[in-house]
């Protein structure tokens, strides 16, 4: 299998049939052409955060006040929050979904075949954190993106969609 | 360098009366030894706190102010745990909620631990960082009375603002219990009710 790259367009839409109305990030390189889109978009307001746990946070902040968010991030990024995706959205009971951009992966592997530890070890720390993931290999798999908000508020508890190759 | 070790301090009891005095209908999200005398002092549906997750209140009241626009949110936060999260002083900055009241319980010390002191020890001064960092309005206090003839003024303007406040360390050392299995944590009791009530 060879992941495609998901066109920023596409990946937008999906963001906003989900009814997104805050982006809380930290820029990832991976998804930047998504980003420049959101920066620009009259809609959705994009909040920046100076770390990802903080963002964990701020996410949980804007769900208590009535907002719809989502997180936006890099792998790395999932690493440096740990500690607030356990204490804030588990211990919380918080529908956070989060959307985790897979920076570096070799798009011809599975990403727990990969050569980079920061994508080898995401998957296994999210199903460690009982954290539900999916994985976006390409356009077709945008569906995700709704389905993931219906999962955070079934389960009251966050969902993260890991993007496999850089947005086009 | 800000020299704090000969620094008049209040209490944090006469800290807290001063904002408790002017409590309305603002959420209020309360962190460490802070929030047990805040609680007591302030009982109310829009109390939030950050438990659990040290250094994270800051951040959750902004998330608080920013979907709230219309109310005002004060969080009151420790100097050991905003050190832990100093980039949420450019994060406020930057997302520039006119809502949001910063209060920082300076002690100098880590005092649900025991007392230890911070890193820094007592120099950091926050309203400094704050200014630095972009806030709109920064203030510091070491004595009760002075606080609560300018926190009028500080409220009525828009914020963000930092207010620190130099208090006396006291013996709040806390020794958690052990959570019996099945137990809803904290946070997940607390604010569900106080999304009800902002709706």
């Amino acid at each position: 299998m060879t992941a495609q790259s998901i066109p920023a367009d596409q990946l937008l839409s999906a963001i906003r049939e989900a009814g997104v109305q805050d982006v809380v990030l930290v820029p990832d390189t991976h998804q930047r052409t998504v980003l420049d889109l959101l920066m620009d978009d009259e809609e959705i307001r994009t909040i920046h955060c100076s770390t990802e746990d903080e963002a964990v946070a701020v996410s949980a902040g804007l769900i208590i006040g009535g907002r719809r968010p989502m997180m936006q991030i890099q792998h790395a990024g999932l690493y440096a929050s740990v500690n607030n995706l356990r204490g804030v959205a588990l211990d919380g009971h918080f529908p956070i979904v989060l959307l985790i951009g897979l920076l570096g992966r070799d798009p011809e592997l599975e990403p727990e075949q990969d050569g980079s530890s920061m994508v080898r070890l995401c998957r296994p720390l999210l199903e460690t954190l009982d954290i539900p993931s999916h994985l976006l290999d390409g356009p077709d798999d945008l569906h995700c993106v709704a389905e993931a908000f219906d999962e955070a508020a079934e389960r009251n508890g966050p969902v993260a969609l890991l993007v496999g190759t850089t947005t086009s | 360098m800000t020299d704090n070790t000969e620094r008049q301090r209040m209490s944090l009891d006469a800290a807290l009366d001063v904002l408790a005095r002017r409590r309305e209908n603002q959420v209020v999200v309360g962190t460490m030894t802070a929030n047990g005398a805040w609680r007591q002092k302030s009982p109310h549906d829009l109390n939030l706190a950050c438990i659990g997750f040290m250094g994270g209140a800051s951040a959750l009241g902004l998330g608080v102010a920013l979907s709230q626009p219309g109310r005002d949110v004060w969080v009151i936060d420790g100097d050991g745990s905003l050190m832990m999260q100093l980039g949420s002083l450019g994060t406020i900055a930057g997302a520039a909620p006119s809502n949001l009241l910063h209060i920082v319980i300076h002690n100098g010390v880590y005092e649900t631990s025991g007392s230890q002191p911070l890193p820094s020890q007592q120099q950091v001064d926050f309203a400094r960082m704050a200014e630095g960092a972009g806030y709109a309005q920064t203030a510091s206090f070491g004595d009760a009375e002075e606080f609560d003839s300018a926190i009028d003024e500080l409220l009525a303007a828009d914020g963000p603002t930092l207010v620190q406040l130099y208090t006396r360390p006291e013996d709040r050392f806390y020794s958690a219990r052990p959570t019996p299995p099945g137990s809803t944590p904290a946070l997940a009791r607390m604010w569900p009710p106080v999304a009800e009530a902002l709706r």
